[in-house]
């Protein structure tokens, strides 16, 4: 097992008439344990263009399609553009969008919800505006099966 | 204006043979700008023991009912940003907390865990949750939005 932490603050001193400070800390386990970390990690970093359509930043496991382990996101753009942006999507839903310097950090599920094991659940990308923007990402999953697509050749 | 910051740091000295160790800092903005946000749910506490879908942010609120997170009507929204946590313990993995974005499942929060992401106005675009057990379910969240 490795030992993998995520750490996240939010603070504002002026939104409200009292300030907001919240920090949270992590630690990235199996589900159903609080000690047992998770072991298999992918990460990338990939320059996305402004083409009308979007792109697989993180495709589904074809390991996980008929599951429903957990695995965490984390997805950064670091175009320093503000009107520059790329819209995060997971099943032709679009979850938001990642203006300049933007992240997130999500728990995600890989399971197939048409049940056809297709690839309904990868991570989509797609870039608005100037281009191209540098998408970092990383991904802790759970999985106990080989994390790679099988080969097609 | 206001300035609102959110870090997020990842680090592991084991994953990989290097470790990984990631941070990210950014100001929450409007969009296309770099004016800061100025409206907040505040920091919110729910309990619920609810299995079906509980909606945590109404996006496409039109009804003037602010109450319970409802961010519509003069509030119409052009982005968000929502940090979410769930405080029950971890147990033995059989109960969590599922998030949706309307229909479309993201991922479970398990006890202990916590998201932090973007979310878009309008109709459609509800954050919503779905608790997997008829027990109490205690969430935390703060959404910030133009």
């Amino acid at each position: 097992m490795a030992t993998t932490t995520a750490s996240f603050s939010l603070s504002s001193s002026d939104i409200l008439s009292n300030a907001i400070s919240l920090s949270k800390s992590s630690s990235l386990n199996y589900h159903g344990t609080t000690a047992t970390g998770l072991t298999q990690y992918k990460s990338g970093k990939v320059h996305v263009y402004v083409t009308g359509g979007s792109f697989d930043l993180i495709p589904a496991l074809a390991s996980e399609e008929a599951s429903s382990i957990n695995s965490y996101v984390y997805i950064c753009n670091k175009n320093t553009t503000a009107a520059n942006y790329v819209t995060i999507s997971i099943y032709n839903e679009v979850i938001g969008k990642l203006y300049a310097g933007d992240f997130m950090f999500i728990p995600w599920e890989q399971n197939d919800p048409a049940g056809d094991n297709g690839s309904d659940n990868d991570i989509e990308v797609e870039a608005f505006v100037g281009g191209p923007q540098a998408i970092e990402w990383m991904m802790f999953t759970e999985s106990t099966a080989t994390i790679l697509d099988a080969s097609g050749d | 204006m206001a300035t609102t910051i959110a870090t997020l740091t990842l680090s592991s000295g084991d994953i990989t043979s290097y470790g990984v160790s990631a941070s990210q800092s950014t100001t929450l903005t409007n969009q296309g700008n770099d004016t800061g946000m100025t409206k907040t749910t505040g920091l919110t506490r729910i309990i619920t023991a609810a299995v079906d879908n509980v909606v945590v942010i109404n996006t496409g609120d039109t009804s003037g009912n602010y109450g319970a997170a409802a961010l519509g009507a003069a509030n119409t929204i052009n982005k968000g940003k929502i940090f979410i946590q769930n405080l029950n313990d971890r147990g033995d993995g059989t109960k969590y907390v599922t998030i949706l974005m309307q229909a479309v499942v993201i991922g479970r929060l398990y006890g202990g865990d916590f998201a932090y992401f973007p979310f878009e106005g309008g109709a459609g675009n509800d954050v919503e949750i779905t608790p997997s057990s008829t027990t109490e379910t205690t969430l935390e969240y703060v959404a910030f939005y133009e």
